[in-house]
């Protein structure tokens, strides 16, 4: 791959502008509704992708499917309702930002973070692709097993205000993620009867219901979803908003590299994916923080963590579809099917025979991020009055369109019932403060733990000493242990700092 | 003294433990891969919620706490909007095989509007057939997802058929 070659690819993907657009924008739209994954609507936009040349094809399923990670983190950051799991994490931050009057700053942050995290980790994969091409194989279901281990500590910082609540709420979670038939044998667990939970509880009516229902019931409480400071704020929204959340931007410039990097390093194993990286960056950024006890309150980090590592994912995924053939995740199956239409080998030949769609997947995807933030930022400013609506208009609307989201995933009516159900429990967790976040991570990252830490066990015949028996595995046992031992360390180290300075007073 | 609600904070550990037993009465018969997980996490689950209820079972004997359900239903007026939203969505679930996404969504939408206190009747109507309109354009128009069909959509349908053959 030469300088020539590249700046070529750059200079092609540029021209295919009136692909780019549109995709954005369709990607927004779909990304910011709950349910709307980027794989399904490639699905249904088979015929159109099929129909036009190959590059055209790609820049326009790539540019959907980067906008559809970042429109996830809007309507997480404005009204509590994560459009995917993978802004889940968001809410945590964005939506108390929102309280604060910073809604704004809070969409530029969630704006800059996916763009530049997915940029940054797209240019990185273009310099480092056959090297990063060996992390998928690298990491096998032993490792996978403590890497799902650091997500699923999060549920024990969410715990931190009411700590049996949060665990109770987590593993809660965790036996829902259970439902369905199991990874050896299909046979089916807890289904109730339901052939549709056969495959397990599906995230978008869990999301949906825990996130957007329940918010939209217990919002009807108030008149409006923010207090009187944020609604002045809103109403006299400038673009001094803009800049100011460009400015947090940049003053957190390394924590949008290093989250970002998470999701890369996580979208190449494939299976893992864009809810398990922001929730591992958001873990890791709170733990390694000089202020863990505000995250939770608003704070930029808690932002920038989840959204940099959503989007970091998009360029990870592709590393396994394009250098070994094996897609590294359901959006990327999809885009190897109209490669595969087109006469595309995937694997490492790829590179060899067609370097212009190998390498070319990547610098779409630059292309794509460097339109997307001059698309973007500037509605920043308007999609921030949404905190204007009364909720007698918002609750009605939240809860009949998300509904009708929930059906977009697996297209069953019975989902938008499931939606319902987790809508109700979501509620009475919310109102008796059993955290869904807690609840939520329990479903996504149950059934993976599940399933590789099964599959280790199934390959050692039972044996948990696999769960200790490679290098890597063991240097993140080390890792985990330090993540779960460091708070109580820096906790002993401010209590004696505190009882030093009340010793020295007296 | 404000006392906790107790009957609130037992509903979840309540429902849990009902999943718990219901889940491990269904994994009674199966292999060890196919119970170990669930039957580690719902052991810890039901150790949890005993403590839970252990805790609460304390701060009811020492008065710190009642066994009523405190503000999880708020008031009467914000109750009856929260029942007649959930009853509503039931109706719009069932309902939509027959009316179709379009004329459900936007009967759903005016009577959910109705029901939170919107009285205008131009908002009534205007924002019912805007979200009608924009779900019709994404989901079925432009996605050609399979939502069910109704009245709107079939006569769209024959409408846009009637147009591509060519007016008489």
């Amino acid at each position: 791959m030469t300088w020539d070659f590249l700046l070529g690819q750059f200079a092609i993907q540029f021209g295919l502008w009136w692909v780019i657009w549109p995709a954005i924008l369709l990607g927004i739209v779909v990304g910011i509704l709950p349910g709307f994954s980027p794989q399904n609507t490639l699905i249904m936009l088979l015929p159109l992708t099929l129909a036009v040349k190959v590059e055209v094809a790609l820049a326009f399923m790539i540019a959907l499917y980067c906008a559809n990670h970042l429109a996830g983190g809007i309507p997480a950051i404005l009204v509590k309702i994560p459009g995917s799991g993978g802004a889940a994490a968001t809410t945590l931050d964005g939506y108390p930002m929102t309280q604060k009057g910073q809604a704004q700053q809070a969409l530029v942050l969630c704006f800059t973070a996916s763009v530049f995290g997915g940029l940054i980790t797209t240019l990185a994969t273009i310099a480092l692709l056959p090297w990063l091409s060996q992390i998928g194989l690298v990491l096998r279901s032993v490792e996978m097993v403590v890497v799902m281990l650091f997500g699923l500590t999060l549920i024990a910082v969410i715990a931190a205000k009411d700590f049996l609540k949060g665990l109770i709420a987590g593993f809660f979670g965790l036996l829902i993620g259970v439902i369905g038939t199991d990874h050896i044998y299909n046979t089916p667990r807890a289904t109730f009867g339901f052939l549709e939970l056969y495959d397990g509880v599906p995230l978008v009516p869990a999301l949906i219901g825990l996130f957007a229902i329940s918010e939209a019931l217990v919002m009807l409480e108030e008149k409006m979803i923010v207090g009187k400071e944020g609604q002045a704020k809103a109403v006299s929204a400038q673009w001094s908003g803009i800049i100011d959340g460009l400015r947090l931007s940049v003053k957190h410039w390394w924590h949008i590299v290093w989250t970002g990097f998470v999701g890369l390093f996580i979208g190449i194993v494939p299976g893992a994916g864009a809810s398990i990286a922001s929730f591992v960056a958001y873990q890791q950024s709170r733990l390694w923080s000089k202020h863990p006890e505000l995250y939770g309150t608003g704070i930029p980090e808690g932002v920038i963590a989840p959204e940099s590592a959503n989007n970091g994912v998009t360029s990870g995924t592709l590393v396994p579809t394009l250098a070994l053939g094996v897609p590294g995740g359901s959006t990327a199956a999809v885009m190897m099917i109209v490669l595969q239409y087109h006469g595309m080998v995937m694997g490492p030949r790829l590179f060899s025979t067609n370097p212009e769609v190998a390498y070319g997947v990547f610098v779409s995807m630059a292309v794509a991020y460097i339109f997307m933030i001059f698309t973007i930022l500037p509605l920043a400013r308007y999609m921030s009055r949404i905190v204007l609506i009364e909720t007698t208009y918002l609750a009605p609307i939240i809860i009949l369109v998300t509904i009708v989201a929930a059906f977009g995933e697996r297209q069953y009516l019975f989902d938008m019932g499931l939606a319902l159900v987790f809508g109700v429990i979501g509620y009475v967790a919310h109102k008796t403060n059993y955290h869904v976040t807690a609840i939520l991570i329990g479903i996504i990252l149950g059934p993976l733990f599940e399933q590789y830490l099964v599959r280790a066990l199934r390959i050692s015949q039972g044996d948990a000493s696999i769960l200790f028996s490679s290098a890597l595995g063991n240097t993140l046992w080390a890792l985990l242990a330090l993540s779960l031992l460091l708070p109580f360390w820096r906790g002993w180290q401010k209590r004696k700092a505190l009882a030093a300075e009340q010793f020295g007073e007296e | 003294m404000n006392k906790t609600p107790l009957g609130a904070d037992l509903i979840i550990p309540a429902l849990a433990l009902c999943f718990a037993g219901y889940f491990f009465f269904s994994i009674a018969d199966l292999a060890w891969e196919a119970k170990a997980n669930g039957v580690l996490i719902g052991a810890v689950l039901v150790l949890l919620i005993a403590i839970q209820a252990g805790r609460s079972a304390v701060e009811w004997v020492q008065g710190r706490g009642n066994l009523g359900f405190g503000p999880l239903f708020g008031s009467r007026d914000v109750l009856v909007m929260r029942a007649g939203m959930v009853l509503l969505t039931v109706a719009f679930i069932v309902g939509m095989p027959w009316l179709g996404l379009t004329l459900s969504l936007f009967l759903g939408m005016a009577a959910g509007l109705y029901l939170t206190g919107v009285r205008k009747r131009s908002h009534l109507l205007w924002v019912s057939v805007t979200v009608a309109a924009s779900a019709y354009l994404l989901f079925i128009a432009a996605l050609n997802s399979d939502f069910p069909h109704g009245p709107v959509e079939n006569a769209l349908a024959a409408l846009a058929a009637w147009f591509r053959a060519g007016r008489p």
